[in-house]
């Protein structure tokens, strides 16, 4: 426990008293490992969040995961599944309050990261809410494709991903407005799209596991003319939909809920 | 002769061991395969006796798989883990244990390797082998997991010395001893990792022949080789991957051969990753030292 803690940034005296010296400080040994673990995991965050890398730098990249690490160090072992709050860290991050952007954009790069490793679900074809009789339509809940994310920000946040996919960094223009994005796997590639207001509430809402009426009701709010027939029919044309099922059938919500949570930690 | 005892032993009687004017039959040789490889093999399919990956890369379902199962096709696969935490105080973690299991079930791999080395704590995982002391509470712990662990996936485990920068006072037992009493217990064999050997023996001033005879010859199922370099400041050697084997390190790897045969070989680069065609070439020296070494004429 005692070596732990120092690896991860702790006091060392302690397990230093049980390492042999041989020829050098064991506070130097000691500091072997807490390096090694330090560079691989800022490495691997680095690998998860490049645009975040260059927007700050790679010096400064580092001195943030490097706290990230202390204050958050991975709970599982593989690190795929490493970096799902750095975005929540970085809007908490005093130094970086200067870059008010830079969290979502964290949170764009953690989307296309989901995207570009689960792989697409066979889309639900059209016909099957046929099978739904009508007085039951409002409580359909649509379980959605598991590569997919939204991320809404009142930056532009994909227009600041893009511009840093080229060698000489375009100037982006932040108060050009922000941006509602639906993050998915098409295929081999990863995509995104901008969305309506009210279309990215009534998604939002179906992804969050809520049935069409309460999706309808939140997408109201953003639209009173929201169409509810044209959204889902974009949704079946779109490969979205994946799998449905009834509210009323408990049992079969509840293990949809537990895939939902799982896909936001691929 | 000492160098061509293996591959004599399993020939059948009356049949001539490959000798020096032919090719070994079956290349040995092989690389672990890093994620920005991984289209480039599959594209030119290059000529390897297999290739390695680490586990908790492909734990997740995720399309990196399929691009592994893909490559499973073609190659066989040896697998090998780095977050088991088998020198761990506590208990096995029986989620990771559960998905390593599963990902073996998958992968049918040829070989299944882990570490004498701990890298998780109380929930949090550290990314890094530490040390573990050697002593008999620790061998009877470390026994214990290793156990835990074949019986788990229903295979032998390979156990991969580790690179190391310190030592325990209350430590009891030499390293390679700990080792070959780890097999002797439990069945398992020995990744034999001959540059952490190299290094270890330079940061603490062990002969590295002497490790190598501490061995058991029949329980090595492996030999990785990778690059060092030494670190700044301090008088001491990093396997960090991160360069081409020395050439002290290919004279150890011959005289592992002398002792285990044509064991796999494994050229590991994980750090400042090379283009693929260094790594194969790197590859093909492996390839013709275990020729040069284990497939001698012996009439």
């Amino acid at each position: 426990m005692q070596l732990s803690q120092a690896v991860l940034g702790g006091d060392t005296a302690e397990i230093g008293a049980a390492v042999r010296g041989d020829g050098l400080d064991p506070a130097a040994r000691i500091g072997i490992y807490r390096n090694h673990a330090s560079a691989t995991l800022g490495a691997s965050l680095q690998g998860t969040f490049p645009v975040i890398c260059r927007l700050v730098d790679e010096r400064f990249f580092a001195y943030a995961a490097h706290e990230y690490l202390r204050e958050h160090p991975p709970h599982s072992r593989c690190l795929v599944e490493y970096g799902a709050d750095f975005a929540d860290f970085l809007a908490d991050f005093e130094p970086c309050k200067a870059l008010p952007y830079l969290a979502d954009v964290a949170r764009f790069e953690w989307a296309l990261n989901i995207a570009a490793s689960v792989r697409e679900a066979a889309p639900l074809p059209p016909q099957v809410l046929a099978e739904v009789p009508t007085n039951e339509a409002a409580c359909v809940a649509l379980r959605l494709q598991p590569s997919l994310s939204y991320v809404s920000s009142p930056w532009p946040i994909d227009a600041i991903w893009q511009a840093n996919q080229e060698n000489e960094v375009p100037l982006v223009d932040l108060a050009s407005g922000g941006a509602r994005l639906e993050v998915r796997r098409v295929g081999d590639s990863v995509g995104w799209l901008r969305l309506e207001p009210a279309t990215l509430a009534f998604r939002t809402a179906l992804a969050d596991g809520l049935v069409l009426a309460a999706a309808m009701a939140a997408a109201a709010l953003q639209d009173p003319a929201f169409n509810l027939a044209a959204a889902v029919q974009n949704i079946f044309a779109e490969g979205l939909a994946v799998a449905y099922c009834l509210s009323s059938d408990r049992e079969i919500l509840e293990t949809r809920l537990v895939d939902l949570a799982r896909k936001e930690a691929p | 002769m000492a160098a061509a005892s293996r591959g004599a032993e399993k020939a059948p009687a009356g049949i001539t061991v490959v000798t020096a004017q032919q090719p070994a039959p079956n290349r040995s040789a092989g690389i672990g395969l890093r994620s920005p490889h991984v289209a480039e093999v599959a594209a030119t399919r290059p000529q390897l006796g297999f290739i390695e990956v680490h586990a908790e890369n492909y734990m997740v379902d995720t399309v990196a798989l399929d691009r592994l199962l893909n490559l499973r096709r073609d190659y066989p696969v040896s697998v090998h883990g780095v977050a088991l935490s088998l020198g761990s105080a506590e208990e096995l973690d029986c989620v990771h244990l559960g998905r390593f299991k599963a990902l073996i079930e998958r992968i049918e791999p040829m070989l299944v390797s882990e570490h004498l080395a701990w890298s998780a704590i109380g929930g949090v995982y550290l990314n890094d082998l530490l040390p573990l002391p050697y002593t008999e509470e620790s061998l009877h712990l470390f026994c214990r997991h290793v156990e835990a662990v074949q019986e788990e996936i229903g295979r032998r485990l390979l156990i991969e010395n580790p690179a190391s920068y310190l030592r325990y006072h209350h430590s009891s037992i030499p390293e390679a001893e700990f080792l070959a009493e780890v097999v002797r217990r439990t069945g398992c064999g020995i990744l034999c990792d001959v540059n952490n050997i190299y290094v270890a023996a330079r940061n603490f001033g062990f002969d590295p022949i002497a490790y190598l005879d501490a061995l058991p010859n029949e329980a090595i199922g492996e030999i990785h080789l990778a690059g060092h370099h030494a670190a700044e400041n301090v008088t001491i050697l990093i396997d960090d991957h991160g360069s081409r084997v020395a050439e002290p390190v290919w004279t150890l790897h011959a005289a592992a051969l002398q002792r285990f045969g044509p064991v796999p070989a494994l050229i590991e680069w994980d750090t400042n990753l090379p283009a693929l065609e260094i790594l194969l070439d790197e590859a093909r020296q492996a390839q013709e030292l275990t020729d040069a070494c284990c497939y001698v004429d012996t009439a």
